[in-house]
């Protein structure tokens, strides 16, 4: 969970991602920072990310992205 | 027969008609009520034509059985297989479902090709014949295209790539799935739906509740309002201008332009509301296309907050699978460590935007002007996104607030003039017109027609201010729902003649104010063309 903080703070230093819960709902992330970030994560933990994971639900919270990234992480 | 929901043949007759039968027939026969009423409503309008609706209808169904065929296998032989082999036979079954769902796009989008865009792709094929002196030719084929075909097969294809995704379990049932396709008010102009959320409702045959009626009439009423009051009573100028755009100057093709785009906003989005209107009445809740646009920071947002259901679309199924492809991907990761966070995607998501934007353009006609519209869209976000830290910098410099009101009201006004000149193409008589209208704006522009009263161009002061107040009240509404508070609910919410006299007002101000009968000429609804 570290990691995926690092990752995010590095992708949008301004946003606290520890607290935020509407990172696609209120326009926090972009749709150019969610094409970062997916490289980022495929990178670091070395999972698929299909378009159709892109979703609010998975993105609107550090926790909802790192419930995604274990679960991919499982499905692998 | 007229296609549109804007005339008293739809919203007198064939809705209340659908309606008292759909209330009467007992509910299991309510669905095959609602299917025959869609299937007679198209037929009444594209006759023949119907038989693309049933091909495409049919063959969703079938690429959706295959598909989950080709899932059960999978499932199985994953569950009997050891965990090194599931991987590989997860990878099989993935290549041999793509190829099913590849079949499914290229039918549809071939289809799509062939009925709307032959002539166009044949004209300018033979245009660079000709210029090249070759001695042949393409031949010229006179199709005629099934009303709602660029809607309906936007449904059909996000049914198949979600059958595909696994987001969607596909259905067995054909009728469900040809109601989903051809709910008669939805079916000319949209929204376009999804089968997650339409599908199930409208198969479920709800019986009407006076809730939902009297708030579906509502909804109706204020739709037939903006068009009826405001849009058709914009026409006769916006025709004469943009047809005989020389014996104008630029203060009255920018006008004509302004006009234009509150017509087409007031046309669209009126429409809208009566389709959403008659689906609430059946109890069927149909996405919204629109969240007061012209609020809008920037042309981004515009295009979230406008024609949401198209926006989304291409978001889901050409935005993000094209800048998540392999390529685009290594392509991002690559660019992100030698250019940083911000620049590094700017390439992948550059390519997706363009693909977004001049299928965006395409979708909306055959024609060049419409190309230029849509790439004018794709320059202008590209652009914002691209100096995205320069403009922050620069306000950081100038010491000027990104939240204070004037920096809003700027970007407000500044989103609503670029959003007016892409219009501007959308209705040009072509894409030269387009120009030589954009150009007599910046080269020709005098006040002199607005001194004397000769820019009134077939209406008169009386128009205008009917216009005017229609704007104004339908901006009130706008300001509402934007600070979310509900003008249905607080209407819903007040005693029998306070909510009466509210209907009988608006009924009123329609027949009073709306710009119907034989000194006008109503605007023809302008994304059926689509």
């Amino acid at each position: 969970m570290e990691e995926l903080y690092e990752i995010l703070e590095e992708l949008q230093p301004e946003v606290d991602f520890k607290t935020a819960t509407n990172l696609i709902d209120g326009h926090l992330l972009s749709s150019l920072s969610i094409i970062s970030l997916i490289a980022e994560l495929e990178d670091a933990f070395d999972i698929t990310i299909p378009a159709v994971e892109i979703v609010p639900a998975n993105f609107n919270s550090a926790d909802a992205i790192w419930a995604l990234v274990q679960r991919l992480s499982e499905d692998d | 027969m007229i296609a549109s929901y804007c005339v008293p043949g739809y919203f007198l007759v064939i809705l209340p008609l659908v309606a008292l039968a759909y209330q009467i027939v007992p509910r299991q026969h309510r669905r095959k009520l609602l299917l025959l009423a869609d299937y007679a409503f198209f037929f009444a309008i594209s006759g023949k034509l119907l038989i693309f609706l049933l091909v495409s209808t049919v063959s969703i169904h079938h690429i959706g059985l295959w598909l989950e065929s080709f899932q059960t296998e999978r499932d199985l032989a994953v569950k009997g297989a050891e965990r090194s082999e599931r991987k590989q036979i997860k990878a099989v079954y993935k290549g041999k479902m793509r190829g099913v769902v590849t079949l499914g796009i290229l039918f549809h989008v071939g289809l799509l090709l062939v009925l709307k865009y032959a002539n166009f792709f044949g004209s300018n094929a033979n245009a660079l014949l000709g210029a090249l002196n070759l001695p042949f030719s393409l031949p010229e084929f006179k199709l005629a295209l099934p009303i709602g075909i660029s809607f309906y097969t936007m449904q059909a294809l996000s049914y198949i790539i979600d059958v595909y995704r696994g987001t969607v379990k596909p259905d067995r049932n054909l009728g469900r799935l040809a109601l989903y396709m051809s709910f008669f008010p939805a079916l000319i102009e949209g929204p376009i739906c999804r089968y997650s959320d339409t599908a199930d409702q409208l198969w479920a045959g709800n019986p009407i509740t006076y809730r939902n009626l009297t708030f579906g009439a509502q909804r109706i009423l204020f739709g037939l309002f903006k068009k009826m009051v405001i849009a058709d009573r914009l026409n006769p100028l916006i025709q004469a201008v943009f047809l005989n755009y020389q014996d104008y100057d630029g203060g009255v093709v920018a006008l004509a332009m302004v006009c234009y785009t509150c017509q087409l906003y007031m046309e669209f989005s009126g429409t809208m509301d009566v389709v959403i209107g008659s689906g609430e009445i059946f109890g069927i809740t149909l996405p919204e296309n629109f969240r007061q646009p012209f609020f809008s920071k920037s042309i981004s947002e515009f295009w979230t907050r406008w024609h949401i259901t198209l926006g989304t679309w291409f978001k889901d199924y050409i935005f993000y699978p094209v800048s998540l492809s392999a390529p685009l991907k290594k392509l991002t990761s690559n660019a992100r460590k030698k250019l940083g966070n911000h620049f590094g995607p700017m390439l992948a998501s550059g390519i997706a935007l363009f693909c977004v934007w001049f299928c965006n353009g395409l979708w909306h006609g055959s024609a060049w002007n419409f190309i230029f519209f849509g790439l004018y869209h794709f320059v202008l976000i590209f652009c914002g996104n691209l100096f995205e830290p320069f403009n922050q910098s620069s306000l950081e410099k100038l010491h000027i607030n990104r939240q204070g009101v004037p920096w809003r009201v700027w970007q407000t006004v500044r989103t609503i003039i670029l959003v007016n000149f892409g219009e501007l193409f959308f209705r040009a008589h072509g894409l030269q017109a387009g120009l030589a209208m954009f150009k007599k704006i910046w080269t020709d522009f005098k006040l002199d027609a607005f001194a004397s009263g000769d820019y009134l161009v077939g209406i008169d002061v009386k128009d205008l201010i009917v216009v005017i107040a229609g704007v104004v009240f339908v901006l009130v509404f706008s300001i509402l729902h934007e600070r979310d508070v509900s003008v249905r609910e607080a209407i819903a919410g007040q005693k029998l003649p306070v909510r009466w006299l509210c209907y009988y007002g608006l009924i009123l101000l329609i027949i009073i104010f709306g710009a119907y009968g034989q000194a006008y000429s109503p605007v023809d609804p302008i994304y059926a063309g689509f």
